[in-house]
């Protein structure tokens, strides 16, 4: 009995820890990551909807994940050579970003907040540390965040043949957009 | 037990709290798990006369020329082929969906016109479950030529063949692709010294992509003796090429001994070899325009 009352209470430490935790996660699954390439000959753009972000308020810290493939772009072809020949998406399946939100935000309070997040963004295999400027506003509790970035091919290593070189810009504006779960 | 509890209570606790990497790994939890499937087998809808399992993408419209030269034995006074003959073929091929694809073509050679139907059956997927894919063609060939030169002219029926394939394809990785395809084809009318309308012939044909936009690619056509006309008249269809892409352009340059473009040409007909240098220089050129 008394064994079976300590593993019982093992386990509820084991659950009451992780619920714990796990309540100060907030989670996106609908995070929208766009993308434009902007060149006297040509514009594109793509758009991504399933990306995922993970917004920790304990600690600070906050995350995304994007899949390659799920962008669409208007044009299939480009689409293909996006993943085959840049982003060789078959080898480096996801883009990432961590990092630590460095100003004090009081999450809990509705409001318009400007703050930077510094950490590691990482592209076709390649990390590089970032500061990454972004708003939020906070509306009854529920959080929803904008940010911009410049994203420099070079720094990536994403190499653009020169027969296509004046097609596709050399940094490429990337926006993210993520509401995050009340929960 | 109050140490235990604590210690659990670490454990679990840090096997999630530590760093942004964690926070990443949690992300991998919520990330949607989607079947994927695999791209880009070959870089065009040929591999060099024979259909790839690839079709072309969805809103794409591919304007494709190709043009096949004089045979190499041809000799120096004809500059080895490049004086001619040579057939010239121009095709508009279209999918809405990515999926289904449809086109049509005239080659000068038997002034023949062409309207084809391209189906992606099966397509192969990037998490191994389906190892395969599988591609169905159909074309419809109209012979076009004077009455007097089409083979035993009855009414305009004789006119017409078909081709029927299912192509199946793997790409094994990013460099290596194998497609293998029975193929059916159906004369309407035939000559006097061919005894079967219809013929029963396999295509393989695979591509090494040995840098990002360049491929080297080779296809043949396999004849049996009981299920072709005049086996022995005719040769198996071998052709050697390259791929080069450059965006929306595929430049396709090879070496054949087939000079039809049509798979009824090129199959059952191919009439000079290797072996007495009855070879040719080709190229087929794709543009791809978003519409």
């Amino acid at each position: 009995m008394k064994k079976i009352s300590s593993i019982l209470i093992l386990g509820l430490a084991v659950l009451w820890c992780n619920i714990g935790f796990a309540q100060n996660q907030l989670k996106s699954n609908n995070t929208i990551i766009k993308f434009f390439s902007e060149t006297p000959v040509e514009n594109i753009d793509a758009i991504c909807k399933e990306a995922v972000s993970i917004l920790s308020i304990p600690k600070n810290q906050m995350a995304f994940s994007v899949p390659i493939k799920c962008f669409k772009f208007k044009n299939a072809l480009m689409e293909e050579h996006f993943n085959e020949k840049y982003m060789e998406s078959h080898q480096y399946p996801n883009a990432t970003f961590a990092g630590t939100i460095t100003d004090q935000i009081d999450f809990k309070n509705d409001g318009d907040y400007k703050f930077n997040v510094s950490g590691k963004l990482k592209i076709h295999g390649v990390e590089r540390e970032i500061n990454l400027p972004a708003t939020a506003i906070v509306k009854q509790g529920k959080i929803s965040l904008n940010a911009d970035i410049m994203v420099k091919l070079v720094d990536y290593k994403i190499e653009v043949p020169t027969l296509v070189f004046n097609k596709i810009a050399e940094e490429i504006k990337v926006s993210i957009q993520s509401t995050y779960n009340n929960k | 037990m109050k140490y235990l509890i604590l210690f659990t209570c670490l454990i679990s606790f840090s096997t999630k709290i530590f760093a942004q990497d964690d926070l990443l790994q949690s992300l991998d939890s919520i990330s949607p798990k989607k079947k994927d499937f695999v791209i880009a087998t070959f870089k065009s809808t040929r591999v060099v006369n024979a259909h790839s399992i690839d079709v072309v993408g969805r809103r794409a419209l591919d304007f494709r020329i190709a043009h096949r030269f004089g045979p190499f034995n041809s000799g120096f006074y004809n500059w080895y082929g490049l004086d001619g003959p040579a057939t010239i073929k121009i095709s508009l091929e279209y999918s809405f969906d990515g999926r289904l694809m449809f086109g049509i073509g005239r080659s000068s050679l038997q002034k023949m016109y062409e309207g084809f139907l391209k189906y992606r059956l099966l397509r192969q997927t990037t998490d191994g479950k389906m190892p395969l894919s599988i591609t169905l063609l159909s074309s419809m060939n109209m012979n076009m030529q004077k009455k007097e030169t089409v083979t035993n002219y009855i009414d305009f029926n004789s006119r017409f063949s078909y081709a029927h394939q299912a192509i199946i394809g793997r790409k094994f990785n990013e460099k290596l692709s194998l497609q293998v395809s029975p193929t059916l084809i159906h004369y309407n009318t035939i000559g006097i010294s061919e005894q079967q309308n219809t013929m029963f012939m396999v295509v393989g044909a695979g591509r090494f992509k040995f840098t990002r936009s360049v491929a080297l690619t080779f296809e043949y056509g396999l004849r049996f003796k009981n299920m072709t006309n005049n086996y022995e008249k005719y040769y198996n269809s071998f052709s050697l090429g390259i791929d080069i892409e450059t965006g929306g352009h595929v430049f396709q340059m090879f070496v054949s001994n087939s000079i039809g473009m049509n798979e009824v040409q090129f199959l059952p007909y191919t009439s000079s070899s290797w072996k007495d240098g009855g070879i040719r220089l080709g190229f087929n050129v794709s543009r791809i325009f978003g519409i």
